[in-house]
């Protein structure tokens, strides 16, 4: 294999972390604050955007050469999609319990933005490997906050993590907070997170000057 | 250059839409078999997870069809609309489908019911949308659980739910913890068949006396 330039790190790097999805550019958290009440739909709808969005960068890249300016982003969208419909038709015939309790979010991926942004930012101008790249590290960058938020979320509403019991939390002294599982709950928990890593970032930022 | 002609905007973007729309009709030609083996498979499971000293747990899908198949017999002339389960060729129990609207989308299931027409021998779903960690609690065993045993109308309506924590009579159950709007959606859906089933067989002996 050959090595990873010096370009494809900082690749890296920013999808994972200095130009995170969700905390640094906040795009596409429509979907964070809808399937992270229970982790183990947050790990497959992670599995769903990360595919989506490498194999969508992948070939919005292979096609830029061709496709014409003006009708980009309705072919952007049609390949999302493309890949969207796939992943939904997969789990229906394969995985019914999941399909059925994701219900409508897996088809609301092609209208995350971040796939779409990305398409725009990098797919359209770059090779297709380096797309491929930006695509899965964003996608992953965008995915372990997501667990994070998911994992707070499950243990403190329901006691659990992944459907597993957890000491003291699955106890009778943990009342659990309902809040967390509804929708409102994944503001607080999203700001919370955001504000933990942003301050992070800041304070490196900051000793690098 | 061809790229900048008008018309092959229109030609590429037909061409990607006919590319990409035949893979999915393709697909979705694929798997039609597995997602209509998976529905009924789900319909099948839910009747016999009514069903008592049934355990379908641990049992592969094809068992648990061919025991449908083999213990399960279409509504007949006197059990109206629910189907009835046989054990050496007697009457051993009535599944009876109940559906309608639930919070998000309607709610599918079944509901069985002993050959005295007046005792629950459990409830199951088989469709539902409800909000994954709330109302989506009603497929799993502690509620649905409650069930068993219970007397329709001795009074008043067949089942009622309660708010969880009050003391219970021989017709009602708890309703799911912060999940309202599902319990007393459920608790019309489940009345308005147990009604339904009681006045069409009412008169035949065994029924409302």
């Amino acid at each position: 294999m050959r090595p990873i330039g010096a370009e494809n790190r900082k690749l890296i790097a920013e999808g994972l972390w200095q130009n995170n999805p969700v905390f640094k550019q906040v795009l596409g958290i429509c979907s964070t604050l809808a399937v992270t009440n229970l982790v183990l739909n947050t790990v497959v709808m992670c599995v769903a955007l990360i595919f989506t969005r490498s194999l969508s960068a992948f070939t919005v890249a292979v096609l830029r050469t061709l496709t014409p300016r003006n009708i980009r982003m309705m072919v952007e969208t049609l390949i999302i999609a493309f890949y969207v419909i796939i992943v939904d038709i997969l789990l229906k015939a394969y995985w019914p319990e999941m399909s059925s309790s994701l219900g409508p979010y897996v088809g609301l991926i092609i209208t995350n933005c971040i796939i779409m942004g990305r398409c725009e930012a990098c797919a359209n101008a770059n090779p297709s490997g380096r797309a491929l790249l930006d695509g899965l590290f964003n996608a992953l960058g965008y995915s372990f906050v997501l667990l994070i938020v998911a994992g707070l979320r499950e243990l403190f509403g329901m006691g659990t993590f992944l459907g597993l019991t957890v000491p003291y939390f699955s106890g009778p002294y943990w009342d659990k907070w309902i809040i967390m599982v509804m929708p409102p709950g994944a503001f607080f928990v999203l700001a919370i997170v955001v504000w933990v890593f942003r301050s992070i970032q800041t304070a490196k930022e900051n000793k690098a000057k | 250059m061809i790229r900048e002609k008008p018309w092959f905007a229109v030609a590429y973007m037909f061409l990607v839409t006919v590319f990409f729309s035949s893979i999915v009709i393709g697909l979705t030609q694929l798997t039609r078999e597995p997602v209509e083996a998976n529905e009924r498979l789900a319909f099948e499971r839910a009747v016999l997870s009514v069903l008592p000293d049934i355990r379908i747990e641990e049992m592969t899908r094809p068992k648990i069809h061919n025991m449908f198949v083999e213990t399960i017999e279409e509504p007949n002339e006197s059990s109206r609309n629910a189907y009835v389960a046989r054990r050496h060729g007697q009457a051993a129990a009535y599944v009876l489908p109940i559906s309608g609207q639930g919070f998000w989308a309607p709610i599918k299931g079944v509901i069985g019911i002993e050959t005295d027409r007046r005792t629950i021998t459990g409830v199951a779903f088989y469709e539902q949308k409800e909000t994954p960690g709330l109302g989506a609690e009603i497929t799993k065993a502690p509620f649905r659980n409650q069930f068993e045993g219970k007397v329709i109308w001795p009074h008043g309506d067949p089942i009622e739910i309660k708010r969880p924590g009050e003391t219970l009579g021989e017709n009602e159950v708890h309703a799911v913890t912060g999940a309202t709007q599902t319990s007393n959606r459920l608790e019309i859906i489940i009345n308005k068949a147990l009604e339904q089933w009681r006045d069409q067989s009412a008169g035949e002996g065994g029924g409302d006396q």
